[in-house]
């Protein structure tokens, strides 16, 4: 049944490309589909719409429908920049509030392994935007692994000789939490990072 | 610390098998390749989800069998805890007290065993790896914090790796940094644990050997030294990778770092490896495993688990008795493998189960 039936077969093809979704996901994603043909109109409709209307910002390489996004043609703080690795990180810093700066999104992180170079992520882009003088400090917010690591080393460096601040983020335990469930190579690290008080 | 119970099925050529053990002496009796260290194997999966015979899955479940399914219980401090280990084509799952559990870091420690087998002694002869292996799982085994960094290392190495396979300088520098970063600390912490237990081995070493053979661990980081590592930190490892890059993009690898590190095992200022007898090797690494022993139960409050994999056959009788001696003092639990068990000196060990391993079946006997 299935072999016959081509469309079926790369619909399956198709899904299972997505991150998280093995074979039995994809069957089970496909007949849901196939159940429910309204749900699935609409969700071609909106994979089309998005295909043609979502782009990334010219400026800060995050995602948006008009260019310059939203966030870049703000009156928000130029003089302070956010580097993330990837826009869903925007996502998280923006939902704190906390940060009133705008954002630069790398899109990716340094990792050979992957051929992932300083010229495949958008780090030109952000030196052009540095060197236009108004950020006085570049918040890297990369993730903690080793590749996000060495992105953050590997941008202080650039970015240091044109006399800008550049801070990390902090890490440890995670606020909130009880000490005794945090495991104990975060705890060694957080105690390896203590601070003053 | 003891196994107080263990299940197999489908594990190498022991399709099924519930062993009851005693908490002090476990004798497991019969011919070679009946199954008797795969016994001692599957407890040690237990407590590390690793082999000692340093085998892939498939190599672990019975031919012609999806997959291979261990239990166990062990009990600690009075708390008894029950560890499933599955290993199958989609790798190895674990459960404690029917929790799966995701992270390796949550699942050490439920049972910690020290290994002595033949394979084990062979590291007091042979090229550095199977030394720094040694040391790296005895340090993590009471460190978690640097399995960490020993993830964290490797990663860094095999990221700077491609990166100079690629012959690009590109963001080199940025990489060399963080591996000296990591390979700094890994080799503080290789110093720290080894400072620890030199005593205990020189200790040892006495008395299982008599006489007045000073026994010592010379640890030698590659192509540099521990006072220099100890004095500059990360700049000893940067004027190494310094010296060496442009050997490495050539080759398209890292060709030092800790990760050629090595320890001397020295008796008298000599290094064994070179100068040493067969009875000095043996009864060096049997030193080892007992500060080892000793070293965990100082850390945990409770001495682990000792594996014994067919070591009288490795051992001239006076050092066995002095084994023996040792592990009468110690109230810890013992598992043995042995062709012959008149070879074992059992006397004056009044509590042990004894069990006969043939053709893949446990039977105690």
């Amino acid at each position: 049944m299935l072999q016959s039936s081509n469309s079926f077969a790369r619909l399956l093809a198709e899904l299972q490309k997505l991150p998280g979704v093995g074979e039995k996901t994809a069957l089970r994603l496909a007949f849901h589909l196939l159940k429910y043909p309204e749900n699935t109109a609409a969700l071609a409709e909106s994979l089309g719409e998005v295909l043609s209307r979502v782009k990334f910002c010219s400026i800060c390489f995050g995602i948006t429908e008009e260019d310059p996004c939203r966030l870049c043609s703000s009156d928000r703080d130029e003089t302070s920049l956010c580097v993330v690795e990837e826009p869903q990180d925007l996502l998280a810093v923006e939902r704190t509030r906390a940060f009133r700066g705008r954002y630069h999104v790398l899109q990716g992180a340094l990792s050979p392994l992957n051929g992932v170079t300083p010229d495949r992520l958008r780090i030109a882009e952000l030196m052009r935007r540095l060197e236009g003088g108004a950020v006085r400090e570049v918040v890297i917010a990369t993730n903690f692994s080793v590749e996000g690591e060495t992105t953050a080393l590997y941008l202080a460096r650039q970015i240091k000789p044109l006399g800008i601040r550049v801070t990390r983020l902090a890490h440890g335990i995670p606020l909130g939490s009880d000490l005794e469930y945090v495991d104990a190579a975060t705890v060694q690290r957080a105690l390896e990072g203590r601070s003053e008080l | 610390m003891f196994v107080t119970k263990i299940q197999i099925s489908s594990f190498r050529n022991i399709a099924a098998a519930e062993i009851r053990f005693n908490r002090r002496f476990n004798v497991l009796h019969g011919a070679n390749g009946q199954g008797k260290t795969s016994v001692l194997e599957a407890i040690y999966l237990l407590g590390t989800m690793k082999s000692f015979r340093l085998a892939k899955t498939p190599d672990l479940v019975t031919w012609n069998t999806p997959h291979a399914l261990l239990r166990g219980w062990a009990e600690r401090d009075g708390v008894g805890r029950e560890i499933a280990l599955y290993l199958g084509k989609e790798g190895r799952k674990a459960r404690v007290d029917q929790k799966p559990v995701t992270r390796l870091a949550d699942f050490f420690g439920n049972v910690n065993a020290v290994v002595f087998s033949p394979e084990e002694i062979a590291m007091a002869r042979s090229g550095p790896d199977l030394r720094r292996r040694y040391l790296d799982r005895a340090i993590f085994s009471g460190d978690l914090g640097y399995l960490l960094l020993h993830h964290e290392y490797h990663r860094l190495l095999k990221q700077r790796n491609a990166l100079l396979k690629r012959g690009s300088r590109e963001g080199l520098d940025i990489w060399t940094n963080q591996l000296a970063e990591a390979g700094t600390r890994l080799m503080v912490k290789r110093m720290g644990y080894l400072a620890e237990i030199e005593p205990l081995v020189r200790r040892f070493y006495r008395e299982i050997a008599g006489g007045e053979e000073e026994a010592g661990l010379a640890f030698r980081p590659h192509l540099t030294a521990p006072d220099q590592v100890a004095r500059e930190g990360t700049d000893a490892l940067l004027a190494l990778f310094g010296a060496h890059e442009a050997e490495e993009l050539r080759r398209g690898t890292t060709v030092v770092g800790p990760h050629r590190d090595d320890v001397d095992f020295v008796l008298n200022g000599r290094v064994i490896r070179t100068h040493g007898s067969q009875g000095q090797q043996r009864s060096f690494v049997l030193a080892l495993k007992m500060a080892e022993i000793e070293y965990l139960e100082r850390l945990n409050g409770a001495p682990p688990v000792l594996l014994l994999d067919d070591i009288s056959s490795e051992l001239d009788p006076q050092r066995n008795a002095n084994l023996m001696a040792f592990l009468r003092e110690k109230r810890m639990q013992v598992f043995i493998t042995t062709t012959d068990v008149s070879t074992l000196r059992l006397e004056g060990i009044a509590t042990h189960a004894s069990f006969h391993v043939s053709r893949g079946t446990v039977t105690p006997s």
